[in-house]
């Protein structure tokens, strides 16, 4: 239609132009109600709430710009040509026709997705930061059964049980596992790739109940759509860790349902060989610009040239966060019980490191293996106690691994109700209140950071990332103003001090950090002191400004009370107990 | 016999055919009338080899466009004057679906090769990198949202006592509002019928109305009556004398009236300050008013998506396990397994899908 020529009737501007009903849409593009359904779904498209309904309230409405980039997908071409193939099959075989519609079956036209992924995410890290909802859809229909009447064949969950393993391969392998809560709908996961922070949540290891409000037709649509994404995103993410996509695995372990088990196998041994190729040609390189440097630097500069390979080392390694994550559970070696849930703990154990076998054929290792340092057991009784072993429930791990620490393991020994699991997604801080096994936590946490931990390897670096974290420990320990700490710690910050000293020498950038650190302090001071009156500056504040301040102080004002709530009844507790 | 061989010889000579001294004759004639044999030509005299590029016929129209106007010469002549583009996002535009052609293409090769999933499809070598922007999302709501501590398996007392009673305020929200509801209306009612005598009386009673009615009209006209006599012996002639008074009297009224309105405007430009402070003080209210709206609508949003259809999104009451059903153990965790609910009910409250009525499932 030309530009200048509107029918009769048509508004040429507002509300009435821009949007048009859901029935109005499906008239214009001429295909059918749940064709339109699916489309919008896989083009991203959604419903509108404009400010004058014109058709009424009880429509649901659509932007006009929406419905014309739909009408140019060639999807619905395609579309129209399947359902005009199925027609004639239906008319073949109510002919008696049966080689025609067979002849027709197999010339279906067909389509795939692809295209709408590169159109709706036109960037990889677009698609890693909407990978929430895909991956909590093929974590759910990976455990749910078949139902002939909801169209959920046996086809789409097999594929969202694959999927779903090789990403949680892919994320235990890398360590970018970050929290875990296990709360009463399933165990929420979120794991960092790429500076993307991405949550899921997997369900409980259960027959799932299907209430009748879900309508699984949409549900299979989104299926469709989130089964190709994570298709290339898991192919992408292989790659970059040089593991061929899609994965071969060993069969038999395929049949013992350990499909995850035999995925973390395959991909360490191929990113071995792929290692060892890297490595052959890395340490030539870096022997090679070892040598160049030296001819270039003086050699009156050890410590600089110090300071380079240490650099050159940690460029190829991953971020401070990873590595802790990837050290947690060097030392352990878990056995787990029957009765625990296997895939889980299969998944959070090797993401941070540990080595992990379980009760069952194509098991790594056995039971009665005089390394095991922790067995997880769910039951009240154990057939054989080994003695050099922690027998411990599963919420152990799951605690440790949220705290980033080993906890002690006699609170969550076998029989005895363990502290509670505390969700890692509140930040306690901002909330205020501080369940007491948070704060147990805590000092833990500091103990831990304040020990000395020399290790063998790079013991240099080690202590340069004790004095930045202990920079970050010490605004804390000022804040909560624990005298005692103080005391205790005088003689360690003494020797970091020293040793600090001795860094500044070396590497001057880590000094600087750390005062950098020491004068944020007072800036954060001054912060709460405009906040206590705001007088002065509310004046000067513009009106969006001033509302967002208003709602910030309201805010802070409701939880202060909250927490006034809750002390005040902890306190009435004590006294009533007393 | 002599005679009779003369005969044959005669017919023999007439049998000997003449066609070749004809067709001789007749090319010599046709030669002579042409002008020369073609058979000695050499070829190229005949035929002539069309070397000139197939140019049709072409209109006056066409011929008049070319012509190159003064302007346009005076313009080629000149080379650093660069043609100006009408407009510049046209051509910017047009550029870009030149880009998204080559694209699919590219694409339609793609599917002939590789299977989905099993390809890197960011791979930016290769292709043209379509400067796409990603979709913003419909609504401020994450799409995973992180329940809070107290619906943990074995959650800490405060929290979960926090989000027990959450729970607890959702369940008798509800209950309240079916108590306030309007009593249904019953389906059926205690009494007996009406019998037919009864069903006389009723009408009696409602023609008894009718006659009051009647009576109360018959009064209304006789007071119309009376008041049109009033007004006819009212209506009399008007005196110079009377006539001088009104219009003197007029003058002066008028004169009073402009004397008040110089006064009341006096009055009003004094009071100008006031207005301007009520003004601002309007103003003032209004802007609240509106950062007021703006800010419980932001708030609306961010718990729920906006009216999109016929039904109202009711969200999916919360999980959260009662004090009696925690154990502390994660095999006896009596788990909620409806996370096929939750998803649903997600989408809808990010405003993706519409919220629909509760269908029955067939089974």
């Amino acid at each position: 239609m030309p530009k200048h020529y509107r029918p009769a009737g048509k508004k040429k501007e507002g509300n009435a132009a821009k949007y048009v009903t859901r029935s109005q849409a499906v008239k214009g593009l001429q295909v059918t109600l749940p064709l339109f359904r699916k489309m919008c779904i896989w083009k991203g498209i959604f419903p509108r709430d404009p400010k004058k309904k014109i058709k009424g309230n009880h429509q649901t409405y659509y932007h006009t710009k929406d419905i014309s980039f739909l009408h140019h997908d060639p999807l619905v071409d395609i579309h129209r040509d399947i359902r005009a193939q199925d027609k004639k099959i239906k008319k073949a075989y109510s002919k008696k026709n049966k080689p025609r519609a067979v002849r027709l079956e197999e010339h279906k036209p067909t389509y795939n997705l692809d295209r709408l992924i590169i159109e709706r995410y036109p960037r990889f890290i677009d698609a890693l930061g909407d990978l929430d909802d895909c991956l909590t859809m093929v974590h759910l229909f990976a455990a749910l059964p078949t139902l002939q009447n909801e169209k959920v064949e046996v086809k789409h969950i097999h594929s969202c049980r694959r999927l779903s393993h090789e990403w949680q391969a892919y994320i235990s392998r890398t360590h970018k596992l970050r929290k875990t809560f296990i709360s009463v709908k399933g165990i929420y996961y979120q794991a960092d790739v790429d500076g993307q922070k991405i949550t899921w949540i997997a369900p409980h290891s259960i027959q799932q109940v299907l209430t009748e409000d879900v309508d699984f037709n949409v549900m299979l649509t989104f299926l469709e759509y989130y089964e190709t994404l994570l298709a290339f995103v898991n192919f992408k993410l292989y790659h970059s860790i040089n593991v061929k996509y899609p994965p071969m695995l060993d069969p038999r372990l395929e049949a013992l349902a350990a499909d995850l088990y035999a995925l973390s196998r395959y991909i360490a041994s191929r990113s071995k060989e792929q290692d060892n190729h890297e490595l052959a040609s890395q340490v030539d390189e870096s022997q090679l610009t070892l040598a160049q440097l030296q001819h270039q630097l003086a050699p009156s500069e050890p410590g600089a040239l110090m300071h380079l390979i240490e650099e050159a080392e940690t460029v190829d390694e991953a971020d401070e966060e990873t590595k802790e994550c990837r050290s947690l559970f060097k030392d352990t070696k878990f056995f787990l019980g029957r009765e625990v849930p296997r895939e889980p703990l299969l998944f959070v154990i090797t993401a941070f490191g540990g080595t992990i076998s379980w009760e069952g054929d194509g098991a790594p290792f056995e039971e009665s293996d005089p390394s095991i340092t922790h067995q997880i057991v769910d039951r009240p009784t154990q057939n054989h106690m080994f003695l050099s072993r922690a027998y411990i429930q599963p919420q152990w791990v799951f605690d440790s691994v949220n705290a980033r620490i080993i906890l002690p393991t006699e609170d969550y020994v076998v029989g005895r109700v363990p502290p509670p699991h505390l969700s890692p997604f509140v930040d306690n801080e901002a909330e205020g209140y501080i369940p007491d096994y948070a704060q147990k936590i805590k000092q833990l946490q500091d103990a831990a950071r304040i020990m000395p931990v020399p290790e063998v390897g790079n013991e240099h670096q080690d202590n340069t990332q004790n004095i930045v974290l202990d920079g970050v420990a010490d605004r804390i320990e000022a804040n909560k103003a624990a005298e005692m700490k103080k005391k205790m710690s005088a003689g360690q910050k003494q020797f970091h001090d020293e040793l600090k000293m001795e860094v500044e020498g070396v590497s001057p950038a880590t000094g600087t950090i750390k005062n950098v650190k020491v004068t944020t302090d007072p800036d954060e001071s001054d912060k709460e002191q405009i906040s206590e009156h705001p007088d002065m500056s509310e004046m000067t504040m513009s009106r969006r400004k001033r509302g967002l301040y208003e709602s910030i102080r309201i805010n802070k004002e409701r939880k202060k009370a909250k927490v006034d709530v809750i002390e005040s009844r902890k306190r009435n507790i004590k006294e009533s107990q007393k | 016999m002599g005679k009779n061989r003369a005969k044959k010889v005669k017919r023999a000579w007439r049998n000997i055919s003449t066609k070749e001294f004809d067709d001789y004759n007749e090319k010599a004639t046709r030669d002579a009338n042409s002008g020369g044999s073609l058979a000695s030509a050499p070829s190229d005299s005949l035929f002539v080899v069309d070397k000139s590029t197939d140019v049709p016929v072409r209109r006056k129209i066409e011929k008049k466009r070319e012509k190159v106007l003064r302007f346009e010469s005076v313009l080629q002549r000149n080379p650093f004057v660069k043609a100006v583009p009408s407009s510049i996002l046209k051509k910017l535009k047009k550029k870009d679906k030149t880009v998204d052609l080559a694209q699919d293409a590219s694409k339609d090769d793609d599917k002939k090769g590789p299977e989905s999933g099993k390809f890197d499809i960011w791979d930016d070598q290769g292709k043209v990198n379509i400067k796409g922007k990603k979709k913003a999302n419909p609504s401020l709501i994450p799409a995973v949202e992180v329940e809070p501590p107290g619906c943990s398996f074995n959650p800490e007392n405060e929290s979960h006592k926090d989000s027990l009673a959450l729970a607890v305020a959702e369940e008798m929200k509800k209950i309240y509002k079916k108590e306030l509801e309007p009593e249904p209306i019953p389906l059926t009612v205690p009494g007996e019928p009406v019998t037919e005598d009864d069903r006389y009386f009723l009408e009696v009673d409602h023609e008894d109305d009718d006659d009051v009615d009647e009576m109360d009209e018959e009064n209304q006209t006789e007071d119309q009556i009376n008041e049109d006599e009033n007004r006819k012996s009212k209506e009399k002639r008007i005196t110079t004398v009377v006539k001088n008074k009104r219009i003197r009297r007029k003058e002066q009224q008028k004169a009073e009236a402009e004397a008040k309105k110089i006064k009341d405007l006096s009055k009003e430009i004094d009071s100008i300050p006031d207005i301007l402070q009520e003004i601002a003080k309007e103003d003032e209210e209004k802007k609240n008013r509106h950062l007021r709206r703006m800010v419980a609508k932001e708030e609306r949003l961010k718990s729920g998506p906006p009216r999109l259809g016929k039904r109202k999104f009711e969200p999916a009451p919360s999980q959260v396990l009662l004090t009696e059903e925690i154990t502390g153990s994660l095999r006896k965790l009596k788990a909620c397994c409806t996370l096929a609910r939750d998803r649903f009910k997600s989408l809808e409250k990010r405003g993706i899908l519409v919220p629909s009525a509760k269908r029955s499932r067939l089974v």
